[in-house]
């Protein structure tokens, strides 16, 4: 779910966001209208997953908020999924 | 521990426990208003996407008043109105229903028995008529943001602000973008500037502002959550000892 949150987050800075404020192209802008939605969507079962996996793992409830927090930002989900892979190497 | 120690902690407990219940109530009706925020949101880009409904033709004066903020009601009326031009000025930059750019012939007519209103007269040059004329045309919201430099005869934006201390009349609030002109009965037949209805703009889509509703009230969930998740992680650390 991180991996899939900040795929979506990066498309949401660095497409979506760029090419609606940035450019003037409506044609564009109707064909990447799917991203800020899908990544709505995406985010709030990412929430549940980590909320899942960070009750299961015991973690204190400042780790749980910033990794609830790491799926906002574009590469911070990435670090925080490499950070658990390395302390739980089967989760 | 003596009895008065112990009557501390549990006081400094308590006073913990209200204040984190406190913090847990506002964070949470923070995030449930927020969703609403999103909710209200969609549902006026749905709205927004209805076909606009015209209004029936209405005097000027019972919509509007010179000096006066216009209110959320008149904008986008049909209005009408009589009087006579005092002045006419050039309006650069300014878009059509097409979205070209376009130099209109704005003019400032002084409305029978009461103020100033500045009147979208045309997309091409046109001498000032003189005499009575009754204008029909829609009233939109005065522009802030500057199309072109302003001079003697040339208006940077369409706000009646610009004239105040020109013109010794109070103005009305806004524009018309004339519709028709008669004059002494006749109608004038010049070129008119096309304009869309103004609409308030809502960023997004309608599914995007569904799902930040469903996030928010997720966030609200976890912030009832937490505490019950800290006392049982503190309950479960404690049982391993």
């Amino acid at each position: 779910m991180a991996f899939a949150a900040g795929i979506m987050s990066l498309l949401l800075w660095f497409v979506e966001l760029p090419v609606v404020y940035l450019l003037n192209d409506p044609d564009l802008a109707s064909k990447v209208k799917w991203i800020p939605f899908a990544h709505g969507y995406v985010y709030a079962f990412y929430v549940l997953a980590t909320i899942h996996f960070t009750a299961r793992a015991r973690f204190t409830i400042k780790r749980m908020i910033l990794f609830i927090l790491a799926g906002t930002l574009p590469v911070a989900s990435f670090v925080a999924e490499r950070r658990v892979m390395r302390e739980f190497p089967l989760a | 521990m003596s009895v008065a120690s112990k009557m501390k902690t549990t006081s400094t407990n308590a006073l913990k426990n209200v204040g984190v219940g406190l913090v847990v109530l506002a964070l949470c009706g923070a995030f449930i208003r927020l969703g609403f925020w999103q909710l209200d949101r969609a549902a006026d880009l749905k709205e927004l996407q209805k076909p606009y409904v015209e209004q029936p033709l209405i005097a000027l004066t019972d919509v509007a008043t010179p000096s006066t903020n216009l209110s959320d009601s008149a904008i986008n009326r049909i209005v009408t109105f009589s009087g006579s031009y005092v002045a006419q000025f050039d309006a650069p930059g300014q878009k059509n229903k097409s979205g070209a750019l376009e130099t209109w012939l704005v003019g400032l007519l002084e409305v029978n028995g009461s103020g100033a209103i500045l009147v979208v007269r045309s997309n091409a040059r046109d001498e000032l008529p003189k005499g009575e004329v009754v204008v029909e045309g829609r009233l939109l919201v005065r522009q802030f943001e500057d199309r072109a430099d302003k001079s003697g005869d040339q208006l940077s934006r369409l706000d009646p602000s610009l004239l105040v201390g020109t013109y010794d009349l109070p103005i009305f609030d806004g524009y018309v973008v004339a519709g028709s002109e008669i004059v002494n009965g006749r109608k004038i037949s010049i070129p008119r500037a096309q304009v869309d209805p103004a609409r308030p703009s809502v960023p997004g889509y309608y599914w995007q502002h569904i799902s930040y509703v469903v996030i928010w009230w997720l966030m609200a969930l976890v912030v009832l959550f937490l505490p019950l998740y800290g006392r049982k992680r503190r309950s479960g650390v404690k049982g391993a000892e």
